[in-house]
């Protein structure tokens, strides 16, 4: 046995892992229609076009920092003054090297449950293969995961950059890359070890719900990052300028020890050498002494996620032994309210949909810290406000059209209660309520002290209201509508994602509409643009939902 | 809260009528026709792919025949689906379930859409607990469960509601010898009342022999015989025939069983 033959073994477990992703059977979806000789190369596609649309990504932010770069040689009037152009350069390198870390992590999240729940190696290790082959096979298949985002970030940023600033900068940066995938493949292991520990396996009860969310945010960490960095660039470059002017101190000297800054100060010295990042004899000595720490745990982490893969995608989901439940009690609830919590129950082992929850909760959160950052205005609270109920709608808007996959895990079996399609649908539309409802809420909590008018912020939350019900009402009702002629379980339409990005686009046309009736009439005031804003909604919501909630099936 | 779907007083438990089923050119079940009585526990026997699961299928509404009618105490299936969903309880062949959820919480979503009275609910439910031992998984996501356990969370699912009409689809499979036990004994008595009927899906001859009233061997689709041990021994002219012999008669399998066997013991 050989790597060519745990090459050979691991190309074959993908292919299986690619049919789980897309089709979930595991979860006891249905075939959907069409040939099922047909299945497996759709799979390989999708999976081929989700790696395909992340290396993009990952391309566009290294062709942005390249034009970053070069744009630095020139100093066009936007350069920061105040910031020598090795600190700038090494601030642009460490954004990028930042965000490819945030996405490769993220992009580890998003399928490391999938890798693990399918169960591809337990099958492998029962077969005559020596112990030696089945760790490659298993660190292999990990990285096929990766593969072309990995190659992007470790072959494509370093060639953009250098044809931008030249080869020896594109040299220089070769340690950042390598550092950054390396790091980024042993944390989505080790977040997907802790998700099946902790929280896939995790026992019933309120209080372990709570916990459970709390990791889950955790779990959105690296998407948070991603905003984040866009919100406290200019803070960053900033002081940046400040310590480029005081000098060598401790502060610079704990700048360049931090990861990314010390492998991204590397291309910047390349390029325009060392001044301006305060590199005195005890910053070389600590500068050098980082660059061999970051670059010999990058070397540890590629080891430990080659040795650990297997024994990761072996572990059983519990690591406690059970333990009898204190009581036995059932509390039924009304059918829709036992929809929301079901959904809810699932998402808080399910990372995929407390993702689509959360998100639109923590960018309400960004929302309200960034009147912290910037200093509030004249019209601050009504800017607020007006954002925070556009991105909250949008977002729990698009994203309602996914919660309806929730519905894949035990279709079947859920097709055979008595559960009307109209409770079912009026489950999800709570569930959107619920998220726009505490996006809403968290940035009116947030910014209280900065800006207190709560009573023009709920009037913004309580006017969009009746769209959201109106939007979620149409989208999902344009599924139940499809997957009745079609003659389709209504989960099989999300083997085909462009229809749950195409349904959700009358939904963001009737969640907008409100919002830009309130543009339309702001100029003749406040009071005025949100009766106008609610009549529109209230409107919307008149004629949704007698044509979605109208008819049930029997 | 209670259902409200009441069951007709003089109607059958389950009427299967000329039900054909087909996926694309391949005919599953063809004109199958049986019926349930009240107090009876009806026998579906197959070998793998004779049509058993799809039949099934049919009657919980997972899958849309292309011809025949199902009536579950006379209410047609695909008219009146959703009450006939609320007066039967199902256990499917392969025990999928919300994987991410407890056995409590997936208890309680069923006892909600079933609009269970907590009380009457909560009772049920400790006793089957108790009855199958599963203090200690109760609280344990779905997915750590083994396929007996899972099973036994289905059965307690289907009996919950405790419904005029159980549509159990090869429901002892993976269950342990105790809880087989448990069960026999349970379905015997569920029907005992004279009103409820089963319907019992296997192809273990030794529990159908046990457990069923009456049987109907299924083969390709097709019903190859129905009815009694003893009309299907006298059917076939052989007194001390087993439900196995017979299977294997009605469907003409046993020269094919003999020619296995011996290649089996002479591979090469």
């Amino acid at each position: 046995m050989s790597w060519k033959e745990a090459g050979r073994l691991s190309r074959v477990a993908f292919t299986e892992l690619s049919l789980q992703a897309i089709y979930a059977f595991r979860q006891g979806n249905a075939s959907p229609p069409g040939p099922p000789e047909e299945l497996v190369p759709r799979a390989r596609r999708r999976v081929l076009q989700s790696k395909a649309i992340v290396s993009f990504v990952l391309a566009l932010l290294a062709l942005a920092t390249a034009f970053a770069l070069r744009l630095s040689e020139t100093r066009p009037v936007f350069f920061p003054p105040e910031v020598p152009s090795a600190a700038f350069q090494a601030g642009i390198v460490t954004g990028l090297l930042s965000l490819d870390v945030a996405f490769l992590w993220w992009t580890g999240m998003q399928v490391l449950p999938t890798f693990l729940s399918a169960g591809i190696l337990p099958v492998l290790e029962p077969l005559p293969i020596d112990e030696r082959t089945l760790n490659q096979t298993a660190g292999l298949l990990y990285f096929r995961l990766f593969d072309l985002p990995a190659l992007t970030v470790l072959i494509g940023t370093p060639l953009l950059v250098g044809i931008a600033a030249g080869p020896w900068v594109a040299l220089a940066l070769v340690p950042g890359v390598i550092a950054v995938v390396a790091f980024s493949l042993a944390l989505s292991l080790l977040t997907g070890r802790f998700f099946v520990r902790r929280v896939q396996g995790s026992r019933g009860g309120g209080g372990r719900a709570v916990v459970r969310w709390a990791y889950l945010v955790l779990w959105l960490v690296p998407a948070f990052a991603m905003f984040a960095f866009v919100i406290l660039a200019p803070a960053f470059f900033t002081a940046l300028g400040d310590l480029a002017l005081t000098g060598p101190s401790l502060a610079s000297h704990l700048l360049i020890a931090s990861f990314p800054f010390t492998l991204a100060a590397l291309p910047a010295i390349a390029a325009s050498g060392p001044a301006g990042l305060g590199l005195d004899g005890i910053g070389w000595a600590v500068f050098l002494a980082a660059i061999a720490v970051y670059l010999g745990l990058a070397a540890w982490a590629v080891l430990w996620v080659v040795g650990s893969v297997r024994a990761i995608g072996l572990v059983p989901p519990r690591v406690t032994a059970p333990g009898p439940a204190a009581r036995f009690d059932l509390h039924p609830r009304n059918a829709i309210v036992s929809v929301l919590e079901k959904d809810l129950r699932i998402a808080s082992r399910t990372p995929g949909f407390a993702f689509l929850i959360l998100l639109p909760i923590l960018d309400a959160v960004a929302i309200g810290l960034l009147t912290y950052v910037r200093a509030p205005g004249g019209s601050a609270a009504f800017d607020i406000a007006l954002a925070a109920v556009m991105t909250a709608a949008l977002l729990a808007t698009f994203f309602g059209p996914a919660f309806f996959a929730i519905e894949v895990f035990a279709y079947s079996y859920g097709r055979t209660l008595p559960l009307p399609d109209r409770s079912l649908l009026l489950g999800k539309v709570l569930l959107v309520l619920l998220m726009f409802l505490i996006a809403g809420g968290t940035v009116l909590g947030i910014t209280l002290t900065r800006v207190f008018d709560p009573v023009l912020f709920t009037a913004f939350i309580l006017a969009e209201l009746p769209a959201i019900v109106a939007a979620s009402l149409l989208e999902l009702g344009i599924l139940f509508w499809r997957a009745r002629a079609k003659g389709l379980p209504i989960p099989n339409l999300y083997a085909g994602a462009w229809f749950s990005i195409l349904v959700s686009v009358p939904g963001l046309i009737v969640a907008g509409l409100p919002l830009a009736a309130f543009e339309i009439v702001r100029a003749g005031g406040v009071t005025l643009g949100l009766s106008a804003m609610a009549v529109a909604a209230l409107g919307e919501l008149g004629v949704v939902a007698p044509l979605t909630l109208g008819g049930e099936s029997a | 809260m209670a259902t409200t779907t009441a069951p007709a007083p003089e109607a059958l438990p389950l009427e299967v009528e000329e039900l054909s089923v087909a996926y694309g050119a391949h005919r599953a079940v063809d004109r199958l026709s049986f019926i349930v009585r009240p107090g009876e526990i009806y026998g579906l026997l197959g070998s793998n792919g004779a049509g058993k699961t799809s039949t099934i299928k049919s009657i919980v509404g997972l899958v849309r025949p292309v011809g025949g009618r199902l009536r579950v105490f006379g209410l047609d299936v695909l008219e009146r689906a959703l009450d006939t969903k609320r007066l039967t309880g199902y256990v499917p062949e392969t025990s999928l379930l919300y994987d991410a959820l407890t056995p409590r919480e997936f208890l309680e979503f069923v006892a909600s859409v079933r609009h269970l009275d907590a009380a009457v609910a909560s009772e049920r439910c400790r006793s089957y607990v108790t009855a199958f031992r599963l203090e200690a998984e109760f609280e344990e996501p779905i997915l750590t469960l083994s396929n007996g356990t899972r099973q036994k969370v289905l059965l307690m699912a289907a009996l919950l509601h405790q419904p005029p009409l159980l549509v159990l689809d090869e429901p002892l499979n993976s269950l342990d010898p105790r809880s087989v036990r448990i069960m026999k004994d349970l379905l015997a008595g569920y029907v005992a009342g004279g009103r409820r009927g089963i319907l019992f899906s296997t192809h273990t001859m030794e529990i159908a022999e046990q457990l069923c009233h009456r049987v109907g061997i299924l083969d390709r689709g097709v019903l190859r015989g129905e009815g009694t041990l003893a009309a299907l021994r006298e059917k076939v002219k052989s007194g001390d025939a087993t439900l196995e012999d017979l299977f294997l008669q009605l469907t003409e399998e046993g020269e094919g069983v003999r020619a296995a066997v011996e290649s089996l013991r002479s591979p090469g």
